[in-house]
């Protein structure tokens, strides 16, 4: 009696923690909040890491519903950067701030990310299930490994390579890069427009120039940045993102979205009712 | 209570709880452009299929209403890798069992749902559905991936 | 330890097989790349199937493939993956002691291959993948892959060669000189073959990066 007492005065102290809207990591995640005072961990030559530690497996959980455009009234915009800009204040053209309201009115339901297309640019920060970053000094190189959705792998060039001149249009684009002290850059050209450029729908064309600040305040949050540089779709470079979450013990796992996917055929958007 | 069935109760809280808490919220799509938040369901009936696949398994189960007319009903839940995670094996449930399955109805007016729990009515045993919708330890709806 | 990828500052991968197709070791037979047989008397000498899987790889080839997953682009797993053109590569992470392979070919995916002494699961218990649960250790300087669990959602070579979900793979790394790969693959399925059976082929090291391909259906 005095265990059952007991056990369910701690799960009293265990709930609190948990439930949905408080600050207990992002809503539906029901873990416990992570010390986001614990530092980053280093190599043995102090070179930051974007990894774990063997004693300490996970990997970088892309928030789904995080967003580049602050968009008050929707879940997760607390993952979203601060600095985040509104909708009124991204510097859209006209047909790219009609083609955003027009994927957000349906309720993103035409996502080629749905359809097991690769996405790249930021979109690629979104993937579900786990992302793992392969750091890769000697032969300058980073390689980042996704677990959902096209389950691929994207490549950045830290060899002090330029951009080709005659870059086909792809899927994940160019991407060559440095390190501005602990914070990787990656400059990325060369994207087709068969994607979006992230889950909410915002616009991009094969015009555009992508600048990515990738950092690790703590050991539980990645900190992405992109900078948009798109003369095709905006009238001006603008930034937003978000913090991507340490999901903790996550390993790769096999997936391949082709098996059986059933949900484009659903997904109608905001109409329909039962 | 005595001792013995006061541990089995705990460990029971307890694996819901592990089980539950291990999901995580997201999926390969908008759950809202799919499912309708504001329609949960519930549902109970027999297994008749099992799909262990990507990007989402699927269970399907035969409902009777009360005039005795079967609809079969079809429920998305996370990757098998996912549910493997929260406690699932490939033979956790079989065809011919009876399930009662929690969730949100589809938008397309399709006897198809997203399901949050599905609960094993032979053993009483919860299944956390690893669900794009999301799941709470209260049992309340937090769809919140847009 | 020998490196499977690049030393440092070095670029290349692992591309150009030297076999096209999975036919058992010390036979000989007509093929073409996409494992279509120039005769279909030779089906059975590819590979010691039992008499179901014979009449399926028969009617495979026959079809020309027409039921190929990977015309939805389900697919490949391995070791079909080891005989695409399209570039491999092979990093080893020390950090959590696993090994990745990265595609070229086929979807741009990647396995991941596990070294740190865990069990395999049960393949029982375990829902079946395209690449299976994989598990390694070293033989000296060669990596040996033990991989179970695998679905029958995709054909494990071209030419339409079937399995099980018993399906057993050893596959075996080893990297003989700078510019070559050499990989083993035994198949060990007692339902679809009536008794293990192995093939082995090269890869060469080539210049340049893997360049980006993805297999597309069509579809939109």
């Amino acid at each position: 009696m005095r265990a059952l007492a007991l056990f369910v005065l701690g799960l009293g102290v265990l709930l609190p923690a948990a439930t949905p809207g408080q600050q207990a990591g992002p809503p539906g995640s029901q873990r416990p909040h992570p010390d986001l005072s614990r530092p980053a961990p280093r190599g043995p030559d102090g070179r930051i890491s974007f990894t774990g530690t063997p004693s300490e497996v996970g990997n970088w959980e892309g928030p789904a519903g995080a967003t580049m455009i602050f968009n008050k009234g929707r879940p997760f915009q607390e993952v979203s950067l601060p600095t985040n800009l509104t909708v009124d204040q991204v510097p859209f053209q006209p047909w790219a701030r009609e083609q955003y309201l027009k994927r957000q009115a349906n309720l993103t339901a035409d996502d080629p990310h749905t359809r097991c297309k690769p996405s790249g640019g930021p979109r690629f920060w979104h993937t579900p299930y786990g992302i793992e970053v392969l750091d890769l000094p000697e032969t300058k190189e980073i390689i980042f490994v996704g677990v959902g959705a096209p389950h691929s792998w994207r490549i950045v060039y830290l060899d002090g390579r330029a951009h080709p001149k005659d870059l086909k249009p792809s899927w994940y684009g160019h991407s060559i890069g440095h390190w501005e002290g602990d914070t990787l850059v990656i400059d990325t050209v060369g994207f087709n427009e068969r994607f979006w450029f992230t889950r909410e729908g915002v616009p991009h064309t094969s015009k555009a120039h992508l600048i990515e600040h990738i950092s690790r305040p703590n050991f539980y949050q990645l900190k992405y940045e992109a900078t948009i540089d798109d003369p095709g779709a905006y009238t001006k470079t603008w930034s937003g993102g978000w913090y991507l979450r340490w999901s903790p013990g996550n390993e790769p796992f096999d997936y391949l979205c082709q098996e059986n996917n059933r949900d484009p055929a659903r997904m109608i958007g905001p109409q329909g009712e039962h | 209570m005595p001792i013995r069935k006061t541990s089995h109760v705990i460990l029971s809280i307890l694996a819901v709880l592990l089980a539950i808490a291990a999901v995580p919220t997201e999926a390969h799509h908008s759950f809202a452009a799919e499912f309708d938040s504001n329609k949960p369901m519930t549902v109970t009936g027999v297994v008749t299929r099992i799909e262990w696949t990507n990007p989402h398994a699927y269970i399907f189960v035969d409902v009777t209403d009360k005039d005795g007319k079967v609809e079969n009903w079809g429920f998305e839940m996370g990757p098998p890798h996912m549910l493997q995670r929260a406690g699932w094996k490939k033979n956790s449930l079989t065809i011919g069992e009876q399930v009662t399955v929690e969730g949100w109805m589809a938008r397309n007016r399709s006897q198809y749902a997203n399901a949050r729990k599905v609960t094993r009515l032979s053993t009483g045993e919860v299944l956390g559905a690893a669900s794009s919708g999301g799941q709470t330890l209260t049992g309340a709806t937090t769809p919140g991936v847009q | 330890m020998v490196r499977f990828d690049r030393a440092p500052d070095e670029k290349g991968y692992w591309s150009l097989p030297s076999a096209s197709s999975l036919i058992e070791e010390g036979v000989s037979v007509k093929m073409d790349a996409r494992g279509r047989l120039a005769n279909l008397a030779d089906a059975s000498r590819v590979a010691p199937f039992q008499p179901w899987a014979l009449a399926l790889y028969q009617y495979r080839q026959k079809n020309d493939f027409a039921d190929d997953p990977m015309h939805a682009c389900v697919g490949p797993g391995s070791p079909r993956a080891m005989l695409t053109p399209g570039g491999i590569r092979i990093i080893q992470d020390r950090n959590y002691k696993r090994v990745y392979i990265l595609y070229g070919g086929g979807n741009h995916g990647w396995r991941v291959i596990f070294l740190d002494g865990r069990k395999p699961p049960d393949p029982e218990e375990v829902v079946g993948t395209f690449y299976g649960n994989a598990v390694g250790h070293w033989e000296g300087d060669t990596l040996v892959v033990e991989s179970i669990g695998f679905n029958t959602r995709f054909w494990f070579s071209n030419g339409g060669l079937p399995h099980t979900e018993a399906l057993h793979l050893t596959e075996r790394f080893s990297r003989p000189s700078h510019d070559v790969l050499r990989y083993e693959v035994t198949i060990d399925d007692p339902r679809t073959y009536t008794r293990p059976w192995k093939s082995a082929w090269t890869l060469r090291w080539v210049p340049g990066d893997v360049p980006e391909y993805y297999c597309e259906t069509g579809r939109p």
